[in-house]
């Protein structure tokens, strides 16, 4: 992978192994990088070349799993997605993700996200007379309807914006960009109707009002989910819920599965079983 | 695996908050992280202020005399500076918290949209209205130190 | 909602505050503009009575004294539940600063009663 246009780079690493150190300390390595190559390339580079016991996470190295949410340079970034050259310093600083507990070296504990996630209720609750257990139709939905929440399901659950939200720098219990955008995302979908339900954690002392709009969730976020708008858009739900000025939302309509099915004659008859 | 053998229960994960760092260190970052940063430095100067204040107003209880030996003391040099800098917290929160009003109940952040690039996020889609306030509240300070300062 | 309703209400002062700031600004600090005094005339002891014993004065000044506690508690609130400190003493916080606002409030109606009954 070696190309004309390669540099030195020195990278500094926190290093922190639970069963040798009771604190971090930075590792200093150089690596000849090259145009193109990203952190995780350099990770992978420096783990085969100089230290195997380099420990950090990370999965189908393209911006999609969110797995490896690294603190380069004093940002939170996707490892993958961060080109070293890029960065633009000799010195690259790769941490693990803070304002997460840190397992060891570059690991964090995400457990803190998973959980405040899963304590706004991310999934639809529809009205009470539609929460069948098995649905009998499907939900309808106008692509304008879909609009309003779209931008926020694409989140990838990466953790990067709540290492650079402020407020969780320094309080455990706020709930943090990413379950706010979610419980956004699921009050605003119209086949929702479970506002009232997510209040226990949204309508709670760490809940949005803590968001004091820094921006910096929406700067760190990789795939543009700007869960800033997301946490706002929440505060005017919830203002607009409490003033009782929120304008009642048409149920869904339900269209029935249908019975029978007949495939068009255009598409053509699948060949003859051959597996025994 | 034999019975006998005893698994090592798995460290606990140390912490790893950023603490008051991650208040005051903005970093590469967006203005808007610098604007919550002084947002929150001149709230707490001016809560401190008020309070300072309201005792200040009550000394008018303790008579003619009183009071207006306290007002010459704040004719000294340092108070007209201090006054200033008040004045000047007010008008930055101010302005600051006008665009906070409206950004906070949804007002000029555009609307949800698949973020094909180049997106341009809510935070940066309502930044001209938070460089008119800001424009706004620099001319303010130069009127109000010519006014403090130079009248 | 209640949380909700405590941050709309501190919104709402805000508003208030920039009104009546504003105008307390215009009054004591271009005192010469609109009323004619300096500004050292203007905080003079008996000039200060004189204005505080208007009705309208009054109101106003109960009104702003309410608003900017209000506002400026609920935000040092805010700021104070971030704090690692305060984890699990939530209420605590909210109660003592709830008692400083009452106490400051009680202070300042008085101070203002007395200017605006004084002859």
């Amino acid at each position: 992978m070696t190309s004309s246009s390669t540099r030195t780079i020195t990278f500094r690493i926190q290093r922190y192994d639970p069963d040798k150190d009771t604190a971090p300390h930075w590792d200093t390595r150089q690596l000849a990088v090259s145009e193109g190559m990203t952190v995780l390339e350099a990770l992978h580079e420096l783990k085969h070349e100089q230290d195997p016991t380099l420990a950090w996470r990370s999965s189908c190295r393209m911006g999609i799993c969110g797995s490896c949410g690294m603190f380069i340079n004093d940002k939170p970034q996707l490892a993958c997605q961060t080109q070293v050259l890029h960065l633009g310093t000799e010195v690259v600083s790769v941490a693990p993700l803070p304002n997460y507990p840190n397992v060891k070296d570059l690991v964090p504990d995400l457990e803190p996200l998973f959980h405040k996630h899963a304590a706004v209720k991310p999934q639809l609750i529809p009205a009470g007379n539609l929460a069948d257990e098995v649905p009998t139709g499907e939900f309808l939905q106008s692509p304008e309807q879909r609009e309003e929440f779209g931008q926020f399901s694409i989140c990838i659950k990466c953790g990067l914006c709540m290492s650079a939200c402020p407020t969780l720098a320094t309080d455990l219990d706020f709930l943090g960009p990413q379950p706010l955008a979610q419980a956004y995302r699921y009050t605003a979908d119209s086949r929702d109707a479970g506002l009232h339900e997510r209040l226990e954690h949204i309508d709670a002392l760490h809940g949005p009002f803590q968001c004091h709009l820094a921006g910096a969730c929406t700067d760190a976020c990789p795939k543009g989910v700007d869960p800033a708008m997301g946490i706002q858009l929440l505060k005017r739900t919830l203002t607009l819920d409490a003033l009782g000025l929120r304008r009642a939302r048409p149920a869904p309509q339900i269209v029935p599965l249908p019975t029978e099915f007949k495939p068009s004659e255009k598409i053509p008859q699948p060949p003859p079983r051959t597996a025994k | 695996m034999s019975a006998n053998v005893k698994q090592a229960a798995a460290p606990k994960p140390r912490p790893n908050q950023l603490g008051l760092k991650g208040w005051v260190y903005a970093g590469r970052y967006s203005i808007e992280r610098y604007l919550y940063i002084l947002h929150r430095l001149s709230g707490l100067g001016l809560i401190a202020y008020l309070l300072l204040h309201i005792v200040e107003t009550g000394q008018r209880l303790a008579g003619e005399a009183a009071w207006t030996g306290l007002m010459a003391m704040f004719e000294a040099p340092l108070f007209k500076v201090l006054e200033y800098v008040v004045f000047a917290g007010f008008i930055f929160h101010g302005l600051n918290g006008i665009r906070l009003h409206f950004t906070e109940l949804g007002f000029f952040l555009g609307k949800p949209a698949q973020p094909i690039y180049p997106y341009r996020s809510s935070v940066k889609r309502h930044r001209p209205f938070t460089f008119v306030l800001m424009g706004l509240a620099a001319l303010l300070l130069i009127l109000g130190a010519s006014s403090f300062f130079f009248s | 909602m209640r949380e909700t309703r405590l941050w709309f209400l501190s919104l709402t002062c805000t508003s208030l505050i920039i009104v009546l700031l504003g105008l307390h600004f215009a009054i004591m600090h271009y005192a010469p503009v609109f009323t004619g005094q300096t500004i050292e005339e203007a905080r003079s002891f008996q000039v200060m009575l004189e204005r505080g014993r208007d009705v309208a004065q009054f109101v106003v000044y109960i009104l702003f004294l309410a608003a900017a506690l209000y506002h400026g508690l609920y935000s040092l609130r805010g700021i104070i539940i971030e704090l690692p400190v305060a984890r699990g003493r939530a209420r605590l916080v909210g109660r003592g600063l709830l008692l400083i606002g009452l106490v400051f409030f009680a202070y300042g109606t008085y101070v203002t009663w007395w200017t605006f009954a004084t002859k």
